[in-house]
């Protein structure tokens, strides 16, 4: 690493950082076009289809479809790129990065491997290292930023449909940002920390101990969240195509709407870190206690993707739900519980344990 | 009259709404993994120009016109098929046939031309229920596609031919001159 830095004349420490900025941010965005094919060969194999398998190279080399990445990327490269003559050009253009860049944002602070001393320094595996003071705040804030690129597409297509769909997910995300902060305030109390180090060090290597099991209750409710912060499809009220044509994302077509669909999944990816970082102990690697870095990423990634086909598999076990059913389960159900689960928290410690 | 709605109450494990979901979630993953180890051969999807689908006996698809052993058509142009047509799309042409025959005492009738137009063809089979001499088919081919319109016309020798590869038969382009009688006339 050191030689690596004199030769590209930068110190040590931008090297690393540089580096680990590389790895996570290609990593999660090649995992999120990914998962444009892995949602629809997986759904395909749990409607009984096949999905898309005939895209190929030269027409002859087929590796179980995952070409049509590539052909999708291609198509909507080669699109044209057009925006509405009444809508507000500017905010029109920015709206896919302002969805695409909080998305991937969230990753920063989470660690995706055990920390290493290596010749006198210590690496520390997150984009962030720990005790930057922001800890776990930082990716609920920029999930919460996710809404602004929603809504800043829907309000700039000048479209009702698109409107009515902005508005529609800014609510639904609004709501359930309550009952998903709640839930993670009990954690915090638990753990007597906000970062996410501290978190994942709290939890040991033993699967009982790790957050999941004491906080079986704000681990569901989070979970729940997670789907209405992600737009994903219980709760996807950004789009609908019975309802509002296709919500928010009508206007887009090209690299914009590849751009916003990436944006999705690269959301996606975030929250099943956040997930597995909070509940499933993150690198921690069940019953070895002292694991090796690479043994500690493998277990990492392995728990995110598994949340990540989680999300795939319960958008198509699950129905829609109707909008009204939607806030009545945020407000009734889900912020009630997560209440629950921060008493239940604070009277159990209260109590010594 | 109304009738009434029975509301299916709900246990408490149902009104969790936890376990139902895990419920839900093994079915799709039963279909899920059944479909991921189903050879492609096996899966409900017939991958078309790979794999073609068997059609059933009695599939009504493209057109044979029958012939005997020798290679004659069996087809009389009784113009029956034509009548019963309901899409109007047979057109026929007859002739007298086989010098030999009128040496022997009697004449026989074949199509000079027996043409179907598949663009106005609805495949309902009424020509092969007309027929009496059972000499055209409808048989399991439904590839019937091209490029341009006339080569949706199917002339006299492109339907004597339609199964010839699939019956292992050979192609015939001409009229066999019959040296025999085909059947002995009962006098």
């Amino acid at each position: 690493m050191d030689t690596l830095a004199s030769l590209l004349h930068m110190s040590p420490a931008v090297a690393w950082m540089v580096v680990k900025i590389v790895i996570v941010f290609s990593a999660v965005m090649i995992l999120a076009s990914v998962w444009t094919w892995v949602e629809r060969r997986g759904s395909a194999m749990i409607q009984d289809r096949i999905g898309p398998n005939r895209a190929a190279i030269f027409g002859r080399i087929r590796i179980i479809g995952l070409q049509q990445l590539l052909a999708d990327g291609i198509k909507f490269f080669f699109k044209e790129d057009l925006a509405p003559t009444d809508a507000n050009k500017a905010l029109f253009w920015l709206a896919p990065f302002l969805a695409f860049v909080p998305a991937l944002m969230g990753f920063a602070v989470i660690p995706f491997g055990r920390s290493f001393t290596s010749g006198g320094h210590v690496y520390h595996l997150s984009v962030l290292d720990p005790g930057n003071g922001m800890g776990m705040l930082y990716p609920l804030a920029i999930g919460g930023l996710a809404v602004y690129g929603v809504l800043v597409a829907a309000w700039s297509s000048n479209n009702k449909w698109a409107i009515l769909g902005g508005m529609r997910s800014s609510a639904a995300m609004v709501s359930y940002e309550i009952g998903m902060s709640l839930s993670v305030v009990a954690l915090f109390m638990t753990t007597g920390g906000y970062d996410p180090s501290e978190i994942i060090a709290a939890q040991g290597h033993l699967p009982w101990h790790w957050n999941v099991v004491p906080h079986f209750l704000g681990f569901i409710v989070f979970f729940t969240c997670m789907f209405a912060e992600t737009n994903r499809l219980p709760f996807d009220f950004a789009e609908g195509e019975s309802e509002i044509v296709a919500g928010f994302n009508t206007e887009y077509g090209s690299m914009k709407f590849s751009l916003l669909a990436l944006a999705e999944y690269a959301h996606l990816m975030t929250a099943s870190a956040l997930i597995a970082t909070l509940y499933f102990g993150g690198w921690q690697v069940p019953f070895v206690a002292n694991p090796t870095v690479a043994l500690s990423i493998t277990s990492f990634v392995l728990k995110l993707v598994f949340f990540a086909w989680v999300f795939v598999w319960i958008r198509w076990t699950l129905p829609r739900f109707r909008y009204d059913q939607l806030m009545h389960l945020g407000w009734k159900v889900m912020l009630p519980l997560s209440m629950v689960n921060l008493v239940f928290h604070a009277w159990r410690m209260s109590q010594g344990h | 009259m109304g009738v009434v709605v029975k509301k299916v109450e709900l246990s408490w494990l149902d009104r969790t709404y936890v376990w139902p979901v895990m419920k839900g979630m093994g079915i799709t993953f039963n279909h899920f993994i059944k479909q991921l180890f189903t050879r492609t051969s096996k899966r409900y999807t017939i991958q078309y120009p790979d794999m073609k689908k068997e059609m059933p006996a009695g599939y009504r698809g493209l057109h044979e016109l029958k012939r005997f052993e020798d290679g004659a058509i069996k087809c009389v142009a009784c113009f029956m098929c034509a009548e019963a047509c309901p899409a109007r799309c047979i057109s026929i042409e007859a002739e007298e046939f086989s010098d030999l025959n009128i040496t022997q005492g009697f004449e026989e009738k074949r199509p000079q031309v027996f043409k179907i137009d598949m663009l106005r063809c609805i495949y309902c089979g009424m020509c092969e229920e007309a027929c009496p001499k059972d000499a055209i088919w409808l048989r399991n081919d439904y590839e019937v596609a091209a490029y341009d319109r006339l080569s949706m016309q199917y002339g006299k020798w492109d339907l004597m031919n339609t199964y010839a590869e699939a019956d292992g038969k050979e192609r015939i382009t001409q009229d066999p001159m019959p040296s025999a009688p085909r059947r002995a006339i009962a006098m």
